[in-house]
């Protein structure tokens, strides 16, 4: 839902939008005007002189200010107007969008560095003033291109394809409209400074009326062109409303020649309404083709949208109660922690069986059989199994992995020496487990229990039986069924009373 | 249709915001609100004694803090905007409906800010003699409204990490005046005091000052740092005492990360060091010992933007799986939108991404799965990269864990998916961490050529 009516929210857009811009304009042409006579100064050998390029970039700081405090008010606007085709029309430029930040802080520190009387040396002064107003027309540059898209959303999948590049007749289109904005920027830049910069000089004012003059005639040219460009014919409004700008235009170019004739200046009072004259009505076509354009399409999608909000209607009781016990869960003991963090995988009694045991080729560890250190066990939650799914627990802090570790111990012992084997048997037979564990497993198990050079390789590698073991019955029937998915096979071939003898020695190996 | 992915290479998209939103807060509150709070009161401070040392500390202060609040703080704040809308517009989107109103007034406010601190500017030497108590005010004001402006924004932002209330009534007001809205504030404004404080005396350090009044202002400057740090103390404690313990408890981890949460020592040992050389720092200002704090402004100034980018890590980190408590989940998922995404699919609902042309590629839909569920906190080869998350996980052993990352890490959202998706995510971070694929584009896993996979 929308949080204001239509009509109301399209007229906050477009008088917001009309301000931004004129700001805009204001700072674009003060630059152009700054660097076009610092390098007229340098020439004419003049810079030693009291500079106007600095009395003229001066008023830099307020125009900057004001375009960007005054298009926060459109980007508010249109963000919730036409919601869905601005974002998508920023996403599809977003590394560009992004850097309209980094543009902007470096045209504004450097431009108002060099207009606040810091004086550097004219190669530097030079190299920082076209670095900033680079990055300045840049700006202009990126904020058409994503407005041309979001005006355009059948060419989107073919942007997205083609990776931020507009296709022939949108690029065309792009250059026509964003040179009519330097054109309107020189036109309003030369205007404002008639008027605040020229200190009351004829000559210096003679100079801005040409500037005004030369542009006004070139945004006759580029504006044939921008309209033949555009992708679909206006209707009659924004054909209305572009003559009364070109009319605007045409009074304007005569106020100028008439006072040149007379030897007249001009008078601000005349000249401002002839401005808004020009700039409002060419706006506003701006505003017809865009709605013309967005408007079906923000209605399609209004509508998908409280379809979809009615589909959701269904699950939203289920989420909040959800959402009401997560808020109420509390990670800071090893309880909680085991039985959501653990015990999908190895259940809720620590035996192996969690849920989602079934669903893995190298069965859970059977937690309740598990006999080792608290260094160990705390390194396994550190490190994980590599090549199991055993992942590494560091997401939780110290204090929380020893809660574990303490929660695991009081349920299960599982810190301390296993017990030893329920049966009893010979020593003889003990000897020939000795010997099997000699021929067979030292191969991956290592004399010590430790993993030798071959097996440390292994995804999971064997247990290091010095601080690792497991309850006698857990690792008699690993001796008997191997441990599925990993190198240990399976030994129940071997008579029962030396696969005993083997867990007795195995489990006799810890030295901690 | 939903939106189209970004990704910001290395970086990733949540660090993207968090550059500039830091940037943007230690300048609106350290500078906007703190240095601009100092040149008012300097200005002030001229006009009462007829003190010509602090007219003229006010005039220069005022220069480059115009300049910066101008150029960077305005630009930064716009910026937030900017960068989430391309990266998190769902997130942002649903934020500007519900706050419509604040954030238009929020828009007015701002606007006088900057209209009032021009004309504050550009009248220095205008307004003189008769007119220089008008001035004033109009410093003063200029405070008001950029106080206001804070006010406003507390409001909008801050709500995020208070659970009850809003997200069951839906209303406005349940959500602007949460329980953490008062301390979250009162934090803000004596943080951005404090900072004020220090930045003024490294300009009193890096300028030329009569001796006399160098110690004068620092001691000054001091007393203000002090109140207001203090206070920071106190509020970020109340703050801290009304965040929802299942947040709150994630606080270490946030600051040390998976490379450091078993060291809780570094984080309590580094916070015992930054507030021990900012006490000295102000026990030396107010003692007028002009060398001693001299030779401690820089950590001083490193350690109060420190404990800044402090507080908004941990504020930004530990509200989790949530952008929006009880409504959106951080990889803007809607939270009654899960349910449904894992009966019917991710893929079949994007417009974005075209089943039939790529129906059979596995790898792509992995690539553009990623994108969607996990790419606002994971990169793929930067920082928080996912092939270090997940190395050394089975296949199989990825898919369980997917199907529970909430559950087992709960500030991840929940992966939202059928079976088969997430059968298909988990194929393609296993292929992607064991280097058995390459990626064409990584910054978008453009779906629609075939998940930019090469």
């Amino acid at each position: 839902m929308k949080p204001l009516s239509n009509m109301l929210l399209h007229g906050l857009l477009f008088s917001a939008f009309t301000l931004h811009i004129l700001f805009v304009l204001l700072a674009i042409g003060t630059t152009i005007l700054a660097l076009y006579y610092f390098i007229h100064t340098w020439w004419g050998g003049r810079l030693k002189e009291l500079r106007w390029d600095k009395e003229i970039l001066r008023t830099f700081l307020a125009h900057k200010s004001l375009a960007v405090v005054l298009g926060v008010g459109p980007l508010l606007l249109i963000q919730v107007a036409f919601s869905v085709p601005f974002f998508i029309g920023v996403n599809l430029f977003a590394p560009f969008w992004i850097l309209v930040i980094v543009f902007l802080i470096i045209a504004f520190l450097s431009f108002d560095a060099l207009g606040h009387k810091l004086y550097v040396h004219h190669y530097l002064h030079l190299g920082f003033g076209i670095l900033a107003f680079i990055s300045l027309l840049a700006v202009p540059g990126i904020f058409v291109a994503v407005l041309v898209t979001v005006e355009n959303s059948d060419k989107w999948l073919t942007i997205i394809h083609k990776g931020y590049k507009l296709s022939s007749p949108l690029a065309l289109h792009w250059l026509f409209r964003y040179l009519h904005i330097l054109g309107a920027a020189v036109v309003f830049g030369a205007a404002f400074h008639y008027f605040f910069s020229t200190e009351n000089e004829t000559g210096k004012r003679r100079t801005m009326l040409k500037w005004i003059v030369n542009g006004i005639l070139l945004q006759f040219i580029l504006g044939i062109m921008l309209y033949s460009s555009l992708p679909e014919k206006p209707d009659q409004i924004s054909n209305v409303s572009l003559f009364v700008g070109v009319i605007g235009a045409a009074v304007f170019l005569s106020l100028i020649f008439s006072s040149r004739n007379k030897a007249t200046t001009l008078k601000m009072k005349t000249v401002l309404p002839v401005l808004l004259l020009i700039l409002v009505p060419m706006l506003l076509v701006r505003q017809f083709i865009q709605d013309k354009k967005l408007m079906p399409l923000e209605k399609q999608l209004q509508a998908n949208a409280k379809t979809y909000q009615k589909e959701l209607q269904s699950y939203h009781q289920e989420a909040l109660n959800t959402y009401e016990a997560d808020i109420h869960l509390v990670y800071d003991n090893g309880e909680t922690i085991y039985l959501k963090s653990c015990a999908f995988c190895h259940g809720e009694k620590a035996d192996g069986n969690g849920t989602e045991a079934k669903s893995l080729a190298i069965p859970p560890e059977d937690i309740s059989a598990l006999r080792t250190t608290r260094f160990h066990l705390r390194q396994t939650l550190i490190d994980g199994v590599p090549g199991s799914s055993m992942p590494y627990f560091t997401f939780f802090d110290r204090n929380k992995l020893e809660g574990l570790a303490d929660y695991l111990n009081r349920r299960y012992s599982v810190l301390g020496l296993p017990k030893p084997i329920p049966v009893n048997i010979p020593d003889s037979t003990l000897q020939k487990a000795r010997e099997t564990y000699g021929a067979t497993c030292t191969q991956c198990h290592g004399k010590d229990g430790t993993a030798t050079k071959l097996s440390r390789g292994f995804k999971p590698p064997p247990p290091d039986f010095m601080v690792f073991s497991l309850s006698p019955e857990r690792a008699f029937k690993i001796v008997t069924n191997g441990y599925p998915g990993t190198m240990m096979p399976a030994f129940g071939t071997l008579p029962e009373e030396i696969r005993w003898g083997l867990v007795k020695m195995i489990n006799e190996k810890r030295t901690v | 249709m939903g939106f189209p992915i970004f990704q910001v290479p290395y970086l990733g998209n949540g660090m993207t915001i968090a550059l500039n939103a830091v940037l943007h807060v230690i300048i609106s509150h350290g500078i906007a609100i703190g240095v601009m709070t100092m040149v008012v009161t300097s200005e002030y401070f001229g006009f009462k004694r007829s003190s010509k040392d602090w007219e003229e500390l006010a005039k220069e202060l005022l220069k480059p803090a115009v300049i910066v609040i101008t150029g960077v703080g305005a630009v930064t704040g716009v910026g937030i905007w900017f960068i989430t809308s391309a990266l998190s517009p769902r997130g942002i989107g649903s934020l500007l409906r519900i706050f419509f109103w604040p954030w238009f007034t929020e828009w007015i406010a701002f606007a006088l800010e900057v209209i009032v601190i021009l004309i504050y500017y550009f009248t220095w030497e205008i307004w003189i003699g008769k007119r220089k108590r008008q001035h004033i005010y109009l410093g003063f004001s200029y405070i008001l409204f950029a106080l206001i402006s804070a006010f406003l924004i507390t409001g909008i932002l801050g709500f995020m990490l208070t659970s009850d209330g809003w997200a069951w009534d839906k209303n406005f007001w349940s959500a602007f005046l949460n329980p953490s809205f008062l301390p979250q504030l009162l934090l803000r404004i004596s943080g951005a005091l404090a900072l004020g404080a220090v930045f003024s005396s490294v300009f009193l350090f890096v300028t030329h000052r009569r001796y006399a009044f160098l110690k004068e202002a620092l001691r000054f400057f001091g007393k203000i740092f002090l109140a207001s740090f203090l206070g920071a103390m106190v509020f970020s404690w109340w703050y801290f005492a009304i965040i929802p313990s299942t947040f709150k408890t994630h606080t270490i981890f946030s600051l040390l990360t998976s490379r450091f949460s078993q060291q809780p020592e570094i984080f309590y040992g580094i916070n015992a060091v930054g507030i021990s050389i900012l006490f000295l720092f102000v026990v030396f200002s107010l003692r007028e010992s002009a060398l001693l704090s001299k030779m401690l402004i820089i950590p001083a100034l490193l350690f109060s933007i420190g404990f800044v980018m402090e507080f908004e890590r941990v504020r930004e980190f530990i509200r989790g799986p949530y952008l929006m408590p009880g409504y959106m989940y951080v990889n803007q998922v809607l939270l009654e939108e899960g349910p449904l995404l894992d009966k019917e699919g991710t893929l079949q609902n994007s417009y974005w991404y075209n089943m039939t042309a790529n129906g059979a590629d596995t790898l792509s839909q992995g690539a553009c799965l990623f994108a969607q569920s996990c790419s606002m906190c994971h990169t793929i080869g930067g920082i928080n990269d996912i092939r270090e998350r997940v190395k050394g996980r089975t296949e199989d052993g990825l898919f369980v864990i997917l199907g529970h990352a909430h559950e087992m890490i709960p500030f991840m959202p929940p992966f939202s998916g059928t079976d088969q998706e997430r059968r298909v995510t988990a194929h393609f971070l296993y292929q992607l961490t064991n280097e058995k694929i390459s990626l064409g584009t990584p910054s978008r896993f453009t779906p629609l050529k075939g998940g930019g996979i090469e």
